[in-house]
């Protein structure tokens, strides 16, 4: 396999897990998506190195890169200010009958919200879960943490964004 | 709607676009790879080298100090 055809197998394999990992971690998708190509830049140029170790290594090396990343991002306060803005929306005040789209958007907008209000750890495992596709298995291995812990974490945020749809159908149904 | 549904189609709007994620790819694979490393040059000696070489050496002048046997 070329250099190149080994870089995409990797690259679609773990870029929807390494870009929820950092929309989780910033809040922002667009920073998400830059830390994620510098991810990957590095294992481009350490591919030779990569290609040798089976998947579940592969995996583990480009998280280490991307917590490491992430760690880098938070000194230079590059993810705090697109945390702070991330999936910020004026909150769902509803006047007026709205139509179904307009309902849907403010749930999407009410569920943002929500998820950009919990804790980091949380917020982080119900993006990877929710946006990155992955397993409690996978996301127990590639955190490194238990996976009832994972299990956890999801409880606790999706009752989180769960209240937050509840207040809000309060407010529109009044 | 489900709280799975609400999730799902928030996590729609945060992921990132096929067309991005393709953009990116080129731009990486766009990059030059880095030089495969390359042994030292000139490659260097065998530490036993010169034992070997010396033994060599002197098995053939000892054996070129030999007296030829004559053929009978």
């Amino acid at each position: 396999m070329d250099r190149e055809a080994e870089f995409r197998r990797l690259y679609e394999a773990n870029r929807a897990a390494v870009h929820a990992y950092f929309t989780g971690r910033t809040g922002d998708p667009q920073s998400a998506a830059d830390l994620m190509q510098d991810v990957f830049l590095r294992a481009w140029q350490h591919l030779e190195k990569l290609t040798d170790m089976p998947e579940d290594r592969q995996r583990a090396w480009i998280f280490t890169v991307a917590r490491n990343l992430s760690v880098d991002a938070h000194r230079h306060r590059h993810t705090q200010a697109g945390a702070e803005q991330a999936l910020a929306y004026e909150p769902a005040r509803p006047s007026q009958p709205a139509s179904t789209a307009v309902i849907a958007a403010e749930r999407i907008a009410v569920v943002g919200e929500a998820i950009r209000g919990l804790p980091e750890a949380q917020r982080v495992t119900l993006t990877m879960a929710a946006a990155g596709g992955m397993t409690s298995a996978e996301l127990a291995a590639v955190l490194s943490v238990p996976a009832g812990t994972v299990r956890y974490r999801l409880s606790l945020a999706r009752r989180a964004v769960a209240e937050a749809l509840d207040r809000y159908d309060d407010l529109t149904e009044k | 709607m489900s709280l799975d549904d609400d999730i799902a189609a928030w996590a729609a709007t945060v992921r990132l676009p096929d067309a991005e994620a393709a953009a990116i790819f080129q731009r990486i694979t766009g990059t030059p790879a880095p030089a495969p490393s390359v042994p030292p040059f000139p490659p260097r000696l065998d530490p036993s080298w010169w034992r070997h070489f010396t033994a060599d050496f002197t098995a053939r002048m000892v054996a070129s100090t030999r007296p030829v046997r004559q053929a009978a």
